[in-house]
């Protein structure tokens, strides 16, 4: 019993060390907006400053360029949603033909998504770029919709899911029972699929979040910016981070709490996602459906 | 795919001669009808006000502003962008204001070839109003690829009331700053007399002693030579001040340098600096109290003539692609001379105007500040035309090249004069990589 | 009678079940334009790319040379390959066992940490310049303490000094990146039913030997899955140096890294040849990591 507590004990405390690590820089980045940008170098960094200079820099935020900052949010929820949307209906099935098919190709497919994620980004962003003009799309949100919606990471998570996690004993039940294909997949796969979904729904949306290249290069209009490339335009307008509005910037008004305070809410909606799809994930096995 | 290109190009082509032929006819009659036409101009966060100052004088003209990270600190965001619109053939925007002075270079140059030769549009009146040395800095091969719109002379701040409570007098020389500087190691350390930690240390201290590491020659060939005397002499001087860390390789940008030397340590004795320090560095950045600094006159090598460096400088450019280049260069004209925005030093004109007669103006009302001791102008306006003309702007960006082979060195307690070199190779691997030829001596 | 009932059965089932050879690829189609359009297609451009000069003509492997020969290549991938090893020791060790250690019971407790260890993944990569350009700086980090005693720093100039930096960006990555695999590896676990657990506690196996001899080898394949992509985007870092560059001013030049290079090169020299080389050497390097992993551990295999 002395044993299992100690275990309880170092098992806890590992947990709380990593915790603090990767917690601690956030904390001060929610403390930061409280604080005047002259606090935030000479107070202690997990200091609270006052709720007053929340709404300053929050002021100061929303005016920079015409509200600009609103709508890099609505775009990057826009962009987030349609891509992870078309993501989640044209990957997951493949996924789930990857895991049960025996289709010729099949490996091939495979290894080529494998492959294609492995190619660096910066040698796909000219053909991607030329592919799109080509199509007449540069300057539409369908170009950052589209190419979002390829998400070789999610087919991959649910082609592992599918072949590990769904014993093919299943399947055959279905199929006993005179299933087709499809009555299969909605019948059975489908709603066991229930934390896949959850788990390439949320790092859909994420990484279609956070990715910051493809539209950089696209998009040449700021007011089609999503959140990523809209916080590097606030850090190159703030003194502290860019020399060349040394002289100048401080009439702009972005310091580092605004910085802060435009990064805390970016992160709000991936937060909002995280937990959301949280307890989808912990749900769901497959154990009892199979007849012994 | 070729043959594609191929007929594309000749299309653009026969286009763009027509056009040149149709805005020759009408671009009289435009000036002399009142500002109409329809552009599109990329500004950053700063330039951003004057953008919109121009829409609402300007009714008549259709202006897209565009926003963007202004392309600072050796960003590679216009290359990108117009390596893009080549590829494709449209999408280039009517003016682009650029935070690197060194942009309009490979601008101006193939394969961008981005900029338009503004010596031939641009009101020859007023072209007058521009510093010899700003001119030079945007000629490149002989075309006048941008105008800056403002300048960024470098000056030697000094605390006024700090030099009055330790005794010391103004330097107006080197020498006499490097003697102030080890009294104060000595009797006050501490306190620093300027710092050599930011990317662009190179400009305060070598450009500003005539060093050679930046010098076109001929076209596409570049002189560096960092074992020239102007740079070793500078350097033996400075070793002794960054050793003894009244000079130390730190930013100003820092949290740290703010915290150490500015607020209420305020132990910022003297610092040579550009024009735009002024209000926004010492004030905002390091909140150094008020009626306490003013700017001196450049420092001189002993009894040689004065030069000084630069630091910046933001250059406007316009595209040689431009569909309605007269109400461009109206921009342009507007953002750079026009006293509505030229005359205070406020939101819109936060820096030193690059054009002679707006700067008289903006002097006036910077000279009133309350926040400066007593007025910076008289040494501001003196230097704006001590800037040395033999370091010229190249298509690479020098300062990263200083950053990462010399102030991370610095930092870990190497000698200046013992980095020099390795500089010089840094630089000459750097410019090679560009495409340039280099001298090495 | 009953014969003739079971085989018509039997033939009703097949005829329903369709052709075998085929199953499953109706599912993949909607996803194959997009793999074709956004991935395949780009790749190959890319490889033209490679072997061509700017006029289109082949060149062979001039642009490998060429850019090999260029000042920065080699210390750039020497960068990245010292990374990637800190990165994946990290990664596998760290990763695997907060994951295990968080598999247990108290669901509530398990998912709060698992928030928090999630958390600065979401945070973008621009906005983690500002965080780490604080927490790098010794005079007002909370980790002072750390980076004075271990990285030996007063200032954020020695924080970054070019020898630590990649502790430094294996520090970072590991900061945004653990939380979304322990997510991933917190699922797989998942997958292991219950009883299998029960039986194994009913033999007297303690919760270390559970984890290690029972769970670890379930999640093999997710494991495999986690390293070729680490390994991959560990040698094509691109984000952590970009950031530090960017809060340095400087100190850390724009090339440390071989994607960065590429990046340079596509972008400031406007050499798309020799950036597709570096992207072709970098995909090389992921493609041989890929194949080692996937063959040693069966990820392709759907018969287990």
């Amino acid at each position: 019993m002395q044993i299992r507590m100690v275990g309880l004990g170092v098992r806890l405390a590992i947990l709380v060390t990593f915790a603090v690590f990767f917690i601690g820089p956030v904390v001060w980045l929610i403390l930061a907006p409280t604080k005047s940008d002259r606090a935030l170098i000479e107070n202690s960094p997990f200091s609270f400053g006052d709720f007053h200079h929340i709404s300053l820099a929050w002021k100061h935020l929303d005016a920079f360029s015409s509200h600009i900052f609103r709508r890099w949010i609505g775009n990057t929820l826009f962009y987030a949603f349609s891509a992870t949307g078309i993501t989640l209906v044209a990957g997951v099935p493949a996924g789930y033909g990857l895991a049960i098919g025996n289709f010729p190709g099949r490996k091939v497919i495979l290894s080529l998504t494998l492959v294609v994620m492995i190619v660096p980004a910066a040698a796909l962003v000219l053909p991607i770029f030329l592919e799109l003009n080509s199509m007449h799309l540069i300057g539409s949100s369908l170009s950052v919709i589209l190419p979002f919606s390829f998400f070789p990471f999610g087919v991959y998570l649910a082609y592992l899911y599918y072949a590990s996690a769904l014993p093919p004993s299943l399947l055959d039940a279905a199929r006993v029972d005179g299933c087709g294909e499809l009555q299969t997949f909605l019948r059975v796969a489908l709603p066991l699929a229930k934390p896949i979904l959850a788990l390439v729904f949320f790092f859909s949306f994420v990484a279609d979040w956070n990715n910051f290249f493809l539209p950089y290069v696209v998009l040449a209009d700021s007011n089609q910016y999503p959140i990523t490339v809209g916080l590097w335009d606030l850090l190159s307008a703030t003194p502290s981070f860019n020399p060349a509005v040394g002289g100048g910037g401080q009439s702009v008004k972005i310091f580092k709490p605004e910085l802060a305070l435009a990064t805390l809410i970016a992160v709000v909606p991936v937060a909002i996602v995280f937990l959301f799809s949280q307890r989808a994930l912990v749900r769901g096995l497959v154990g009892g459906a199979v007849k012994e | 795919m070729k043959m594609h290109r191929r007929a594309f190009t000749l299309v653009a082509l026969v286009a763009a001669a027509a056009a040149a032929l149709v805005s020759a006819s009408t671009s009289t009659a435009s000036r002399n009808a009142g500002a109409t036409g329809s552009i599109t101009v990329w500004v950053d966060a700063v330039r951003l006000p004057v953008a919109k100052l121009y829409v609402k004088t300007h009714p008549k003209v259709h202006v897209n502003i565009v926003t963007f990270d202004g392309d600072g600190n050796g960003a590679t965001t216009m290359q990108t962008k117009i390596q893009l619109w080549n590829r494709t053939g449209h999408g280039w925007p009517d003016v682009i204001f650029s935070e690197q002075a060194n942009d309009p270079v490979w601008m101006g140059q193939k394969p961008f070839d981005y900029a338009l030769d503004l010596k031939t549009v641009f009101p020859k009146n007023l072209l007058k109003g521009w510093p010899a040395p700003s001119i030079a800095q945007c000629t490149v091969n002989g075309h006048l690829v941008c105008l800056q719109d403002n300048l960024a002379q470098e000056v030697l701040y000094v605390n006024q009331k700090l030099m009055k409570q330790f005794g010391y007098s103004v330097p107006t020389t080197w020498q006499q700053w490097a003697a102030i500087g080890d009294k104060v190691a000595k009797d006050h350390p501490g306190y620093i007399i300027g710092n050599i930690g930011d990317s662009y240390g190179a400009w305060l201290y070598l450009w500003a002693d005539q060093c050679p590491i930046s010098q076109v020659v001929a076209p596409n060939t570049v002189r560096i030579n960092a074992g020239d005397v102007h740079c070793t002499r500078m350097a033996s001087l400075l070793d002794p001040l960054i050793k003894s860390g009244v000079v130390p390789p730190e930013s100003v940008f820092t949290a740290d340098f703010a915290t150490k030397w500015g607020g209420d340590n305020d132990k910022i004795l003297m610092m040579p600096g550009p024009v735009w320090y002024a209000k926004d560095i010492f004030g905002g950045t390091l909140h150094v109290p008020a009626g306490e600094l003013t700017a001196a006159m450049p420092l001189r090598w002993n009894s040689e003539p004065v030069v000084t460096g630069q630091v910046g400088g933001g250059p406007w450019i316009v595209s040689k692609h431009s569909k309605d280049i007269p109400a461009a260069i109206d921009f342009v004209k507007y953002a750079t001379t026009s006293l509505a925005v030229k005359s205070k030093v406020n939101a819109l004109s936060p820096g030193y105007p690059s054009y002679g007669p707006a700067a008289s103006v903006w002097l006036t009302s910077l000279n009133k500040d309350p926040y400066f001791a007593a007025p910076e102008g008289p040494a501001f306006k003196a230097a704006a035309n001590l800037i040395w003309k033999g370091w010229s702007m190249v298509t690479y960006p020098d300062q990263p090249v200083w950053s990462n082979t010399v102030v991370t060195q610095l930092v870990a307690g190497k000698t200046l004069s013992s980095l020099l070199p390795a500089f010089g190779d840094g630089l000459a691997q750097t410019a090679q990589a560009a495409g340039y030829k280099v001298v090495r001596k | 009678m009953t014969s003739s009932v079971l085989t018509s059965e039997h033939a009703r089932a097949t005829r329903k079940r369709g052709p075998r050879a085929l199953r499953g690829l109706p599912f993949v189609l909607p996803y194959l334009p997009l793999l074709i359009v956004f991935g395949i297609a780009p790749t190959i451009y890319a490889l033209d790319l490679a072997f061509t000069n700017v006029g289109g003509g082949w060149v062979g492997f001039h642009n490998f040379v060429r850019t090999y020969h260029d000042f920065r290549f080699v210390s750039a991938f020497k960068h990245v390959l010292v990374y990637t090893a800190v990165w994946l020791a990290a990664l596998m060790v760290f990763v695997v066992g907060l994951a295990l250690l968080l598999h247990g019971r108290a669901n509530k407790v398990s998912s709060t940490f698992r928030f928090l260890f999630y958390m600065p993944g979401a945070l973008a990569g621009s906005a983690a310049v500002l965080v780490w350009l604080f927490m790098l700086d010794p005079s007002v980090s909370p980790g002072s303490f750390l980076l004075h005693h271990v990285l030996g720093a007063d200032i954020f100039a020695q924080s970054i000094a070019p020898g630590n930096l990649p502790y430094i960006f294996a520090m970072i990555a590991f900061w945004t990146g653990a939380g979304g695999w322990i997510v991933v590896m917190y699922g797989a676990l998942n997958t292991i039913p219950h009883d299998l657990e029960e039986a194994a506690r009913i033999d007297g196996a303690g919760p270390i030997a559970i984890a290690l001899r029972l769970k670890l080898p379930l999640i093999r394949k997710w494991i495999a899955y986690m390293v070729i992509l680490s390994f991959a985007t560990g040698t094509q870092l691109f984000v952590e140096p970009q950031i530090v560059q960017t809060a340095s001013f400087g100190l850390v030049p724009d090339t440390w890294s071989a994607n960065q290079l590429a990046y340079q090169m596509a972008f400031r020299y406007a050499d798309f040849n020799g950036a597709a080389a570096i992207a072709v050497d970098l995909l090389l390097i992921g493609l041989v990591g890929a194949v080692l992993i996937v063959t040693r551990s069966g990820l392709f295999r759907t018969d287990d």
